[in-house]
């Protein structure tokens, strides 16, 4: 066959000639082709601002707390218990915070109440927090170690808290805890991996001791592992806490919940997927029929073109590449199609929009291979006519 | 130059017979002999039923012999296959139907160039070929009509263009006016004597002897057989004798 390029304008004038038949085969690639692009898109898109998140905060941040010792009511982890965490080769970074319990938060007068039925969390914390933790602060700065040894009474709030108080930026705020009153010299930004510390008022362990009377013994670590050492980590930190003693230490990788609900949801996904197959091998059924039909209304015509001297597998070949052509242009618009879709919906829905281009050639590819399968039979029924039977001669 | 005498013929069936049926035999035609030579104007009469239309497709090369021979510029074509035959259709001969047989979604030249396809010409080639065979029927003004815009002897008109288009050595018309009103039948008749050369032959199955009496040779058919070959006239071709 060296006539390609004749070929190629005969079939785009037979299906040009015809635009509405050669659109309504169209749909069938149309759809599958949208359906499947539009079910991996708008699935792996319902999770993007997730996804997003998660590359953002890391997954290699563990907390560590005591578990309750049988009989303790507060229990609590060694005062040491960041240097031990550091003696941990995988451990990059730790910080602890105490809790504080039995401190009354009040923000301004008349809010006495309010904060004794629904108390703020108050805790001790070092000044090594927000880097462990990765987090930024929103306005003014974090607790310094010279705050602790100044014995400065400074609050940082977190940006939960800030916001309940209704704190502006660069104001100069103080709030009372108990009978001392306190400066907010910042306020840290939400903390996606534990949103409990979004609405704490963190002091120093200067503070807790004198303020409060407590030991500051630490009831919580941060740790930061190294890249891919996390799981092993979290397994280390028990005992490098308690060196052997009684006391139970238990640890968590809070990414791991959002890792989770990051998942694109794999059954809604396997399910349109399949819809979109589906629907493409319903088009691919939709071709060989109208095909099939068309070359019977065609019948004179490739009477004609035989008898013009056209070879049976010219007109085979016409046929096909009819096919093969509704197929392209078929996958191409439905692959635009579900793209759109996956567009205006993310737009509509507040999603972050995942498309996955690399698979698109995938798709498109298996529109063209299901019409051209489609084109087969009605191809072969074409190239078979015999012209003396369609021309009616005599 | 003697035409037909000392020359190849153009096209040959040498005692053919066309059988169908597997258990009873129908013959459409029993051995049959004819001999087509350049500047022939030959008019297969016959009425229904005589083998007329089997002889068109054998004639065409548009069906294979039960039995006998084909030849085709001395080359017996029954053992070719469809591709080489195809090829040989193409080159040789030029149809022109009843129907006309123009394809619809093409305009007058489409369908006039589509008989010059897939012989490695240009599309400017094509077109300009195309054009030419229009204007040799008097259709250039139509040339970008389509068949539905043109009344039944244009259609037909672009026909005999199509046919031409190609230079083949045989036109073969079937019943070439039975679908025309006389005004038109006429019109195409007289495209149809302007046709000939001493190169080519023009072949013309009808059933209209006064169609018929337009040919300097008149072949009738009876009952799949040849019952007359009458050579009346000198050719009307210019040049022959």
């Amino acid at each position: 066959m060296t006539h390609w390029r004749e070929l190629v304008a005969v079939a785009w004038n037979g299906l040009s000639a015809r635009k509405i038949r050669t659109l309504l085969i169209m749909l069938g690639p149309v759809v599958g082709v949208a359906a499947m692009v539009g079910a991996v898109g708008l699935t792996e898109s319902a999770k993007g601002d997730l996804k997003q998140r998660l590359a953002e905060l890391g997954t290699n941040l563990i907390t560590a707390e005591a578990g309750g010792t049988f009989g303790q009511q507060n229990p609590t982890l060694p005062t040491n218990a960041v240097a031990r965490v550091m003696a941990v080769e995988t451990v990059e970074r730790a910080s602890a915070v105490a809790e504080v319990g039995g401190v009354l938060t009040i923000p301004h007068v008349g809010a006495e109440d309010y904060y004794a039925a629904f108390p703020t969390p108050v805790l001790a914390a070092d000044e090594k927090l927000p880097q462990v933790l990765e987090v930024p602060m929103v306005n003014g700065r974090w607790l310094r170690v010279n705050d602790d040894e100044n014995r400065t009474r400074a609050v940082v709030i977190g940006a939960g808290l800030a916001e309940e108080y209704g704190v502006i930026q660069g104001e100069f705020r103080t709030i009372r805890l108990n009978r001392f009153d306190y400066g907010v010299i910042g306020v840290l930004d939400r903390v996606a991996l534990d949103p409990s510390l979004d609405n704490a008022v963190f002091i120093t362990q200067w503070a807790a001791k004198h303020d409060f009377r407590t030991e500051g013994k630490p009831t919580r670590l941060y740790v930061r592992a190294a890249e891919g050492q996390t799981e092993a980590t979290a397994d280390a930190l028990p005992i490098a806490i308690n060196l052997g003693g009684p006391e139970a230490v238990s640890t968590q990788i809070p990414s791991d919940a959002l890792e989770a609900s990051a998942q694109a949801d794999k059954t809604l996904q396997q399910t349109a997927l399949f819809a979109g197959l589906l629907a493409l091998a319903v088009g691919g059924l939709g071709i060989a029929n109208v095909m099939s039909i068309s070359v019977l209304q065609r019948s004179t015509e490739i009477g004609i073109r035989r008898a013009l001297g056209h070879t049976r597998s010219t007109i085979g070949f016409q046929f096909l590449l009819e096919a093969l052509f509704v197929g392209v242009l078929g996958g191409l618009v439905g692959a635009a199609l579900g793209v759109a879709i996956v567009h205006l919906v993310s737009a509509l829905a507040g999603w972050i929009v995942v498309v996955d281009y690399g698979r698109m050639p995938l798709w498109i590819g298996l529109a063209v291979a299901v019409s051209v399968i489609a084109g087969l039979y009605p191809s072969l029924k074409a190239a078979r006519l015999e012209p003396l039977e369609t021309l009616r001669l005599g | 130059m003697t035409p037909g005498s000392t020359t190849e013929a153009l096209l040959e069936l040498e005692s053919v017979s066309r059988v169908y049926g597997e258990q009873v035999k129908v013959y459409a035609l029993r051995e049959v002999s004819l001999r087509i030579d350049r500047a022939d104007h030959m008019a297969i009469v016959g009425p229904s039923g005589s083998g007329k239309s089997t002889m068109l497709g054998l004639l065409g090369v548009l069906d294979l012999p039960t039995e006998g021979g084909v030849r085709i510029g001395g080359e017996d074509i029954t053992g070719l296959d469809d591709a080489a035959r195809s090829r040989i259709r193409g080159d040789t001969i030029g149809f022109v139907f009843q129907q006309f047989h123009l394809i619809p979604h093409l305009t007058a030249l489409g369908n006039v160039s589509t008989a010059l396809l897939y012989r490695g010409l240009s599309q400017g080639e094509r077109r300009d070929r195309a054009f030419a065979a229009l204007e040799t029927v008097g259709l250039a003004p139509r040339a970008e009509h389509r068949p539905v815009q043109m009344s039944g002897g244009e259609q037909q008109r672009v026909a005999i263009a199509r046919a031409i288009v190609t230079e083949p050595s045989i036109v073969l018309a079937d019943e070439p006016t039975g679908a025309l009103d006389s005004t038109n039948a006429a019109m195409v008749m007289d495209v149809f004597s302007g046709l000939g050369s001493t190169e080519r032959a023009v072949v013309l199955v009808t059933h209209d002897l006064g169609i018929a009496a337009t040919a300097n040779r008149v072949v009738h058919m009876r009952d799949g057989e040849i019952v007359a070959d009458e050579r009346q006239k000198p050719s009307p071709f210019k040049g022959a004798t």
